[in-house]
């Protein structure tokens, strides 16, 4: 026990960097503001969204009690945190059991498989805590304080709460196991990666429209209706899901009504989740290690010939190109960042393919879209514009470009690249995935809106003008602090706040370059608009290139 | 080639300097080994050479060239291949060669040469289209290496190049070393292994605890230590 408890605490230690943290704290206090400003910046930002969540997880009770449902609400509540676990316990799962470095020191001590497997698991579990705390926790507040439960719910709470991410999170790191273990995956854990992001954003998609369907077709004007309908449907989807999940109608059995019962019900379901733990333990232990060996193993190449060997080497490429060839490079062959840069050319368009056909939209709906269209070409260019600039004011590539590279950036950082040319290379590859985003997105609504030629120049042409200062701007705050220190390339992306204020800034200079140039382009003179736009655009562009040329060779010097 | 002038570093809020105000001059066509115990400061001169530091004071200048002032026409002047070279993991051997050999512009029948003649004689020629991630330790550090030599730097800067590296790679990489100063560059190199640095250095500096001990050839430092002891001796004695 006290082994398992020692490496939960480095395992803990190592996720969080808590010695680190404290190691900044007494020696480098720049570093331990640069680690603290996101423990404080994030909740921060976050408390609107969270204020918004709470206000609806009220809502849905209240929804509930006014039509005698309100039974239903934790077996809700059980559904959602499930598929939270199981999408943030995904990367939390492969991080810790299949890419931490750790292992390869861990799987030569004289240590056992299983006390490992449980330290962690229970690591990834503490940090799941933290997330059922945020989101389960209120549930079970407002359930109690709604019927007015006391302090016998109250205990009952606290051991749903530190029961609830158990099961799932064992049966995820089970089924994990075994993929891995698989030969036909052996060296392939990257493809699984990004097929697991892509099944992930499926099921959000998928409840989503889901959703929609169930509350659209039954034509409710108002939320409240549609939720009653949704829910009294004993033949709809949502009810087949809570009825089919034991554990969630466990869990309303238990804190419905506190009886004796509710005892019996709970250590039920304690008893499922040690033993759903138990399983994955036992299991595990006969095939981590193994799994753990096919996962770090990587695909080999064909041996190359020597013609072969001349033709990769092939012509001299420009620097800007060479840079912008290894910034694609790590994109496209890491998953995270593959997910987090590449996938929105895939998912903008298919999501809008999705929205428009569940719109329903009549013959005569499309030939009065295309007539308005045809009315005001302009408005319309400047909306997907606006669209465009938007969802451009959200890409993170280049506010990670040098994050991403993590400790192998001294290789950046000596060989003789002129900023130019790291400004070129690097927001080429930016460029390149926005303006594939924006024409796969076009085609979709082409099917719905027959956009000429023109427009779609513009469109793109101006779109991408208006995206140019956000990226440049990403660069220039990545260039000014870049996260390097990571053990994991997930943290490089996810916990960089580098991203966060890119996102921020971008909106917010996109709100005031779009509300002016729209407003005088739609009261004064639509190419008044444009041209504001446009130069607002080119001298937001000129200045932050000037800023970042100046200036990246020397912040090089001191990353 | 290289000239280090009074150069220090203190790390955040430590009260002891890493490197403390040292000097030394690294001339063309030789060989140069720094040596010195763990923690001497080896790597953070090393470090503040190829511009991955930046010094608190001092001045560094390459072939000519002042590394803070004019830092992109420094930075063409040298290669570097650190201790524990982290590669790209998702790159593959020969894409490396091609993004070094691209942006140190090394021409097309210069770079197939080249790679074709350092592939062969560090035996990684079956792996080069492979992922860096399937690399061992020492295949990194030999394409490390390949990256580095294929440009022909002026001045070949290596921080402990034997560790890691098979036998047979080692003795390549010294005779290496060797022919590169003797086409009139240089090579400056840490390393732990003290035979090797007496064997092959032309001129060794001994750094502790971030100042320059003695700087010199095997013979000058040992006129300096009074005895005829080999560098191993000397190095302990000087270090204790």
């Amino acid at each position: 026990m006290k082994e398992v408890m020692r490496l939960i605490k480095l395992f803990l230690n190592n996720s969080w960097g808590i010695s680190q943290l404290l190691y900044n704290r007494k020696h480098n206090k720049k570093a331990y503001k640069r680690q603290l400003m996101p423990i404080i910046i994030v909740p921060i930002a976050l408390i609107l969204t969270y204020g918004m969540y709470l206000t609806f997880m009220s809502s849905l009770y209240i929804g509930l009690k006014t039509i005698n449902q309100s039974s239903v609400y934790l077996s809700i509540g059980y559904v959602f945190i499930t598929i939270m676990i199981l999408v943030f316990g995904f990367m939390y799962i492969f991080s810790e059991f299949y890419f931490s470095k750790s292992m390869d020191e861990l799987m030569t001590l004289p240590i056992k498989p299983r006390k490992i497997i449980v330290s962690k698991f229970i690591s990834i579990l503490v940090i799941q805590y933290f997330f059922v705390g945020i989101a389960f926790v209120p549930m079970l507040i407002i359930f109690g304080v709604g019927e007015g439960l006391g302090l016998g719910y109250a205990i009952l709470s606290l051991l749903v709460f530190l029961t609830i991410p158990v099961f799932p999170l064992a049966i995820e790191t089970l089924v994990i196991m075994l993929i891995m273990k698989s030969f036909a995956l052996k060296g392939k854990k990257d493809i699984l990666n990004i097929v697991y992001m892509f099944l992930i954003i499926g099921v959000i998609f998928g409840v989503q429209f889901f959703m929609r369907g169930q509350l659209g077709s039954i034509g409710a004007d108002n939320f409240q209706d549609a939720l009653t309908n949704l829910l009294t449907n004993e033949q709809g989807l949502l009810m087949i899901i809570i009825q089919y999940i034991p554990l969630s109608i466990l869990v309303a059995w238990s804190l419905n009504q506190i009886t004796l019962l509710s005892i019996i019900w709970i250590g039920c379901f304690i008893l499922i989740s040690l033993m759903g733990s138990g399983l994955m333990v036992f299991i595990g232990e006969k095939i981590y290690f193994s799994s753990l060996i096919n996962a770090k193993n990587s695909k080999k190449g064909k041996k190359l010939s020597a013609q072969a060997q001349k033709k990769e080497l092939g012509k001299m490429s420009h620097q800007a190109m060479s840079v912008f060839k290894m910034d694609m490079r790590l994109l496209l062959r890491t998953p995270v960042y593959f997910f987090n840069n590449l996938s929105v050319i895939i998912i903008v368009p298919i999501y809008i393919v999705f929205s428009l056909s569940f719109m329903q939209l009549t013959l005569t709906d499309l030939s009065d879209l295309n007539g308005f269209y045809k009315e005001m070409p302009m408005l319309i260019n400047f909306i997907f514009i606006a669209f465009f600039a938007f969802f451009g004011g959200t890409a993170t590539t280049t506010a990670t470009t040098f994050s991403r590279e993590g400790k192998g950036v001294w290789l950046t950082r000596i060989i003789p690249v002129s900023a130019k040319d790291q400004i070129i290379g690097r927001t080429a590859s930016a460029l390149i995935i926005q303006s594939l985003g924006m024409i796969f997105t076009l085609i979709c609504v082409f099917f719905y809106l027959k956009l000429t030629v023109s427009s779609i120049m513009i469109i793109v042409f101006i779109g991408l003008l208006g995206i140019s200062p956000i990226l440049l701007f990403g660069l220039f705050i990545d260039m000014r602090r870049p996260l390097l220190d990571w053990d994991n390339p997930q943290k490089a992306v996810k916990n960089n706040m580098n991203a966060l204020i890119t996102l921020f800034v971008g909106m917010a200079y996109e709100g005031i370059s779009i509300g002016i140039s729209g407003t005088l382009g739609y009261f004064v003179n639509p190419f008044l608009g444009y041209g504001v736009y446009c130069l607002i655009s080119v001298t937001a562009t000129i200045i932050l290139y000037k800023v970042v040329n100046n200036n990246l060779e020397k912040r090089l010097l001191e990353f | 080639m290289l000239k280090i002038e009074n150069i220090s570093k203190r790390f955040g809020n430590q009260s002891v300097k890493a490197v403390d105000g040292i000097s030394f001059e690294v001339k063309k066509g030789e060989i140069f080994g720094f040596v010195g115990p763990n923690g001497a400061g080896k790597t953070t001169t090393i470090k503040m050479i190829v511009n991955l530091l930046k010094p608190d004071s001092g001045k560094i200048v390459i072939n000519g060239i002042d590394n803070q002032v004019n830092i992109l026409d420094a930075k063409k002047q040298f290669s570097y291949v650190p201790d524990n070279p982290e590669l790209f993991e998702k790159i593959k051997g020969i894409e490396y060669i091609k993004f070094m050999a691209d942006v140190y512009g090394v021409p097309v029948a210069e770079r197939n040469n080249l790679t074709e003649k350092y592939l062969n004689l560090f035996e990684i020629k079956d792996a080069i289209n492979d992922p860096i991630s399937s690399y061992s330790h020492g295949m990194k550090q030999k394409l490390a290496l390949i990256g580095a030599l294929i440009h022909k730097p002026e001045l070949f800067i290596l921080d402990e190049p034997m560790v890691g590296l098979d036998p047979k790679a080692a003795f390549e990489l010294k005779k290496i070393m060797r022919s590169h100063c003797d086409q009139g560059k240089s090579v400056f190199f840490s390393t732990h292994v003290l035979d090797v640095a007496e064997k092959i250095c032309d001129r060794i500096a001994i750094i502790k605890k971030g100042k320059i001990l003695e700087v010199g050839t095997m013979d000058e430092i040992r006129t300096k230590a009074g005895s005829q002891e080999s560098l191993e001796n000397i190095f302990l004695e000087l270090t204790e």
